[in-house]
């Protein structure tokens, strides 16, 4: 128990907004698979609309995938523009774990 | 001003600023309307709702016009919206009313002109019933309403509908009734109605002109339509825009092209000026009529005025609306393209509302795709089917979300399983199964197979079993075992199917048992939480499953709990001889023997066995005896016995109510020094205080203070309070002056509150030996009284103390003396206090004359009094006094609450007396209590009663009226209790805003907690929990529970570890287990519920179910089953045979060879010994990867181990038999 807890554990956070409603869980990870090993992504949906919010959680597993993602200056997917920034606060997206969540980890 | 104020009609002025105008004037009107409305409503909440419909109505106003300048129309919901805002708030001003009326026509696009004409009827009606009074301003506004909605009506019976109503029909009246006669061709019509203008003197403007204009030619006449402009001229008046807009409506809908475009040729000759918007006019006609072609001349001659854009999409929309879509799509494609700078990198989309509008019109699916193509093409839109889709989706338009995936397939766009979720989210709500499956066979006809979170958030929760869901697939062709499907359908499982697993898990695990109260209450707690989680249609739905539970609970139980009372002694005994003769351990049928025994009070025959089988006794058996002997007050046996125990075992402590049964006892029989050791005992042995062994210790005193017995009642309080028992409190006090009291020495009981106030800061039974003291006609004593209650709390306590007393002592002159005393204002708290003192010993005369004796009272809350003698009434059942105090208040002048009323007609009716006014119509939702028990029909009868409350106390709210905050916070109880959290923080909000400071109490909090939890709101629950914490409040166990377990099926150990520090300092108070944490800190470690599964069939020796969930597990989990592996054996630690949990690993592991590596290493680590079937199966797995074998491999067959084990299994239970 107590080593699961350790550095292991840390993930390096993208927050990531403004996602076209094509979009899922599945198109997000394999998009930023390509700047290191997804951790996890968490995408939320509304449970009323079945449509997701918009943003998500990209957590990589290690700092570099975070950095290689952050370098690059433009994210688009299916010809729309994502803004992509770090995840600073961590208790702001602890309210979304519940929803929609793939973690695989 | 506004757009709004532009796009209305110019007749009547700038209506704002007449709006604003009659703001105070509307204000007297109320007060006309208040007293017809319920005859007895007090001036203050008039007022206040006359304040509220002014700020309502600004917002309104800005709300609407916020709308109208953004985008120049308003959507059908908003302006229903604040309607129902309207409704909800009372009485609808007059304002109110024109304004939404006024909004019913043309600033509508997007709704067909019949129904944006039944909306105004609607609003006209609805707002009518409550209370508004139309003038003309209304009748005209409505008449503008039925023109833009091109309705079709008589003019002659609105005259005369306007007449029935006493409204005079004014210059702009006339003016649309002969716009309505023109647009129908009816010259006659409109001459009778000029007739009508001519006769009252009414001058007749530039409008009536361009009507007659329309009218003559829509009778065909051009020639005279013409005409007009020349008889205009004549009359003095130059023809303006509205007049050639007119006759170029006229030939536009006669699909003159040539002659609109000379009439526009003449108008810029003239310099005059049209506006686009008249334009988009010319536009509408055409197409109206049936020329598109011609729209584009007109197109070319926009000048793209400011507000060209919401203009003409205004006219798209309609167009659109009245199924003229082709049109609007020519209008939208000549909306001006901002150059976009960076298209290259986002893209624009255009044309959004456009293809929104089509899909809410439900045009066809090729019409859809023709105007994607062209907006594709056109490079206007990125991705127009996406977006198209996206609309139907959201707009649950099924057939076409479906059609138009068929399409982007065939154009090779992607489809995504998530397409779906919109379509399957609707029926799921509805519950409609055919839906689902409909969708779900769609999607497959796709080639889209759903995913897990497809089945599992969208799908199963649809179906009760699996099986038939499975039946339903196969039966429509979908394939129905499919990996998305499988792993789903376990993850179900895990969460709703296990009732069984994990009641077993709470029996037989004993983790879970080590909660003080034992499994039977854990199955309880269970029980409570499953039946109370239910909703009462899932508890009839699910009738049958939780009968097969129970059934199974009963067989699963061990019978002593379920017989605990029913335990024949004679049986037990028998038993215990049978145990005795065969040498086998008797403790514990002993300990029952003993309880049963207790249980029939039976002291004589406990005491005997007891002797009998001495060494045999556990401490539980004690503690029921020794209680027993405190009941028959056989304090010998009780201290022998409780001695014994202790020389047994020093270290032992009782419980808190043994503790408490020995020290009455003894202080019953006068061992006082042994009562302040058992006192002492408590302190030492930490033994827990809770709000009832103080009430107890109170019972203690107060039993010793009615014998008299001075000492004994002064040296416990001292001891219980000097040990820090319990803290001084008024009530435990009261025992030390009873005592004086009871033996009539009311000097001594003097002195004694007296010391108490110095030493404790409480003055108990103060009244009672003031009362005693006037009785008495001690004056003496009396003065010497008054005078420290003066001192120490001041002159006014002292005057209604003294007050009281004379009141109580029925010296009503005395009373009235002091009540008069010349500045004394009024206590509410004290007059409640006493006058809840006298309903309780139905003292009617000493209430009556408390109510007289206060009229006169500074600041007296009169209609409280009278409650409170009418409350008296109401017990007594005395209705003519009832009246009486009716009668009373009415000479008074008291303006009784709703309550009052509401008390007073119940007494009334009670005795079939008939109630002389109307009763307000709210029940008192104090009527109401929370419904604990989970029998299904109260509970929905409770529902109903709550449902009902909660629209009463939303009705109360609209009409500002109060309840008590404990109205409010038994409602959030009840509200919760039946899992309503939405209504239930609505009424927290009220209650918020109406009472300050409002808070909710423990048990409200709690419950909010629980149902936040219940719906997965856990941050919210968390939230909850701190603010409980912060105000000092004290939550139910259970909602900490709740919420710590909920976390650990999320898996949310952070969370987990805050709450544990959270309730730290409270957990052993409210009697939560540190294993409370542990085990779920464990179980969130996991995450999947079907570890849960797995641990109870390794325990029940399930083996086959185990490795099967084992294998689902690794299989779901392969890509990092050595993480896994690791942590289910961080979850097993205390399991007894390590081999055993090893042995199903491995072979669950299937050709993992890395995985089985790790285990053998780890296995090797720890020294657990490996058998030869192990060795073999590793062996195989490692030859068959190609790896070596770091061992030697045993040399038989694996079939041979395997029989070598069971064979020496059963020998093994051979020998235990």
């Amino acid at each position: 128990m107590a080593a699961t807890r350790g550095s292991s554990r840390r993930v390096f956070e993208l927050f990531v907004s403004q996602i076209h409603w094509t979009l899922a869980t599945k198109e997000l990870r394999d998009y930023f698979a390509q700047f290191g090993t997804v951790r996890k992504c968490t995408l939320p949906f509304d449970k009323e609309t079945g449509f997701h919010k918009g943003f998500c959680w990209i957590g990589f597993s290690s700092e570099e995938g975070l950095r290689n993602a952050l370098q690059k200056e433009s994210h688009i997917l299916d010809g729309i523009k994502l803004q992509v920034q770090q995840q600073k606060r961590r208790s702001f997206r602890s309210q979304y774990t519940n929803e929609g969540e793939t973690d695989m980890s | 001003v506004l757009l709004l104020a532009a796009a209305l009609p110019s007749e009547q002025g700038s209506w704002r600023v007449a709006a604003a105008g009659q703001k105070p004037s509307s204000g007297a009107r109320l007060f006309a309307i208040a007293p017809h409305q319920k005859g007895k409503v007090q001036e203050e909440p008039v007022l206040s709702v006359q304040n509220k419909q002014a700020q309502h109505f600004d917002w309104a106003l800005n709300k609407l016009d916020s709308s109208v300048r953004r985008t120049g129309r308003i959507t059908r919901t908003l302006l229903l919206r604040i309607f129902h805002d309207m409704c909800r708030t009372g009485y609808p001003s007059s304002n109110q009313a024109l304004l939404l009326l006024r909004s019913c026509g043309s600033l509508l696009p997007e709704v067909p002109l019949c129904e944006r004409t039944e909306l105004a009827h609607m609003i006209w009606g609805k707002l009518q019933d409550l209370g508004a009074v139309y003038d003309a301003s209304h009748y005209n506004a409505l008449l503008k309403v039925y023109l833009q909605n091109e309705h079709k009506f008589s003019p002659t019976e609105f005259l005369s509908k306007m007449e029935e109503a006493n409204v005079q029909p004014n210059r702009v009246t006339y003016q649309r009734l002969i716009a309505a006669y023109c647009n129908e061709g009816d010259i006659e019509g409109a001459s009778k109605i000029l007739g009508f203008m001519k006769m009252k003197e009414l001058p007749i403007t530039e409008a009536v002109f361009s009507s007659l204009v329309t009218g003559h030619a829509r009778t065909g006449d051009m020639e005279n339509a013409e005409n007009i402009f020349s008889v205009m001229r004549d009359a003095g008046i130059e023809p303006g825009p509205d007049t050639y807009l007119a006759l170029l409506n006229a030939y536009a809908e006669k699909g003159d092209i040539n002659s609109v475009k000379q009439i526009l040729e003449k108008i810029e000759k003239m310099e005059g000026y049209l506006m686009d918007r008249d334009l988009l006019q010319v536009i509408y006609s055409l197409a109206k009529a049936g020329y598109p072609q011609y729209v584009p001349d007109i197109l070319s001659q926009m000048r793209y005025e400011r507000g060209y854009i919401p203009d003409a999409m205004n006219l798209s929309l309609n167009l659109i609306t009245q199924g003229l879509e082709d049109t609007a799509f020519q209008v939208f494609k000549s909306f001006p393209t901002l150059p976009s700078e960076n298209h290259s990198e986002t893209s624009m989309d255009y044309g959004n509302f456009f293809l929104q509008h089509c899909v809410h019109m439900d045009k066809p699916l090729s019409k859809l795709k023709q105007f994607c193509d062209e907006l594709k093409e056109a490079n206007m839109h990125s991705s127009p089917l996406q977006f198209t889709l996206y609309c139907a989706l959201e707009s649950k338009k099924a057939a076409l979300a479906i059609n138009l995936m068929k399409t982007m397939k065939e154009e090779g766009l992607p489809l995504r399983p998530h397409y779906s979720w919109p379509l399957l989210v609707g029926y799921q709500k509805e519950k409609n199964v055919q839906g689902t499956i409909g969708v779900l066979k769609a999607m497959h006809e796709l080639g889209v197979e759903p995913d897990v979170e497809t089945y599992t958030n969208y799908v199963l929760t649809n179906f009760d079993d699996i099986q038939t869901f499975r039946a339903l697939l196969q039966e429509n062709g979908c394939p129905f075992e499919t990996e998305g499907l499988s792993v789903a359908a376990l993850r179900h499982e895990a969460i709703y199917g296990t009732l069984e697993n994990i009641t077993e898990l709470l029996y037989k695990d004993g983790r879970y048992c080590q909660t003080p109260p034992g499994p039977a209450e854990a199955v309880g707690y269970f029980l409570y939480n499953l039946i109370d989680s239910m909703s009462d249609s899932e508890v009839q739905a699910k009738e049958e499953h939780l009968r097969q539970y129970f059934h199974q609970l009963k067989k699963m139980v061990p019978f002593h709990f379920l017989l605990h009372n029913n335990t024949e002694v004679s049986a037990l005994e028998e038993e215990l001889e049978k145990l005795k003769a065969e040498k086998q351990p008797i403790g514990n049928v002993l300990k029952q023997l003993i309880v049963a025994l207790c249980a029939e009070e039976n002291m004589q025959k406990a005491l005997e066995v007891k002797a009998k089988y001495e060494p045999d006794m556990v401490v539980g058996g004690y503690a029921a005896l020794i209680n027993l002997c405190c009941r028959h007050d056989n304090v010998e046996d009780a201290m022998n016995l409780k001695e014994e125990v202790f020389r047994k075992d020093s270290s032992v402590a009782l419980d808190t109510n043994k503790y408490l049964a020995l020290v009455k006892v003894l202080g019953k029989h006068g061992r006082l020094e042994d009562a302040i050791n058992i006192l002492k005992e408590i302190k030492e042995k930490d033994i827990p205080i809770k709000d009832t062994t103080v009430t107890s210790f109170f019972h203690i005193l107060n039993a010793a203070a009615m014998r008299g017995e001075v000492e004994t009642v002064n040296r416990l309080h001292e001891s219980i309070l000097t040990l820090g028992l319990a803290k001084p409190s008024t009530n435990l006090c009261t025992p030390l002056i009873t005592v004086h009291l009871e033996k009539d020495d009311v000097p001594s009981a003097l002195e004694a509150t007296i010391d108490c106030y110095k030493k404790y800061g409480k003055m108990p039974r103060l009244h009672d030996i003031l009362c005693r003291l006037i009785e008495q006609g001690n004056t003496e004593l009396l003065q010497k009284a008054m005078d420290f209650v003066s001192q120490e709390r001041g002159e006014m306590m002292m005057l209604y103390d003294i007050f009281f007393a004379f009141l109580n002592t029925g010296k009503y002159k005395e009373a009235k003396k002091i009540i008069e005393t010349p500045g004394l204002r009024a206590r509410p708290g004290s007059l409640q206090w006493f006058a809840e003192k006298c309903i309780a010993t139905n003292q009617m005369e000493t209430l009556e004359n408390m109510v007289e004796m206060t009229q006169k009272l500074f600041e007296c809350d009169r209609d409280e009094m009278y409650y409170y003698l009418l409350k008296l009434c109401k017990i007594s059942n005395d209705w003519r006094k009832a009246e009486a105090t009716w009668t009373k208040m009415q000479e008074e002048n008291v303006i009784p609450r709703a309550r009052t009323l509401r008390l007073l007609a119940d007494t009334l009716k009670n005795n079939g007396q008939e109630v002389p006014f109307d009763v307000p119509e709210v029940i008192y939702v104090n009527a109401l209590y929370m419904p604990l028990q989970c029998n299904v029909t109260s509970q929905l009868f409770f529902f109903i009663l709550i449902v009902e409350a909660y629209n009463i106390l939303l009705e109360a709210q609209k009409k500002d009226i109060m309840f008590p905050a404990s109205a409010y916070s038994t409602l959030i109880k009840a509200l919760l209790a039946e899992g309503c959290l939405e209504e239930a923080l609505k009424v927290k909000n009220i209650a918020e805003t109406h009472i300050k400071g409002f808070t909710l109490n423990d048990a409200a909090s709690s419950l909010l907690i629980i149902t936040q939890v219940r719906r997965d709101y856990l941050k919210d629950a968390i939230s909850t929990l701190k603010k409980v914490l912060e105000s000092d409040m004290v939550p139910m166990s259970l909602a900490v529970i709740r919420l710590i377990q909920a976390l650990a099926m999320k898996g949310d150990l952070e969370s987990i570890c805050t709450v544990e520090k959270m309730v730290e300092n409270l957990a052993t108070s409210i009697g939560l287990s540190r294993m409370l944490f542990v085990n779920n800190t464990v179980l969130a470690h996991i995450k999947k519920p079907a570890t849960d599964l797995f641990l109870q069939y390794v325990d029940a020796g399930r083996v086959d179910d185990a490795r099967f969930l084992l294998q689902v597990i690794i299989y779901q989990e392969r890509n990092s089953s050595g993480q896994k592996i690791k942590t289910l054996l961080d979850l097993v630690p205390d399991f007894p045979d390590m081999k055993i949990v090893y042995s199903y690993l491995l072979k669950s592991l299937d050709n993992d060879v890395v995985s089985a590596k790790t285990l053998f290493e780890k296995m090797k680590s720890e020294n657990i010994h490996t058998d030869e079937i192990f060795l073999k199966r590793l062996a195989v797995l490692l030859k068959n990867a190609g790896e070596p074998v770091p061992f030697t491999e045993p040399p038989e067959s694996f079939h041979f181990y395997v029989n070598k084990l069971t064979q020496e299994r059963q020998e093994i239970s051979s020998h235990a038999e």
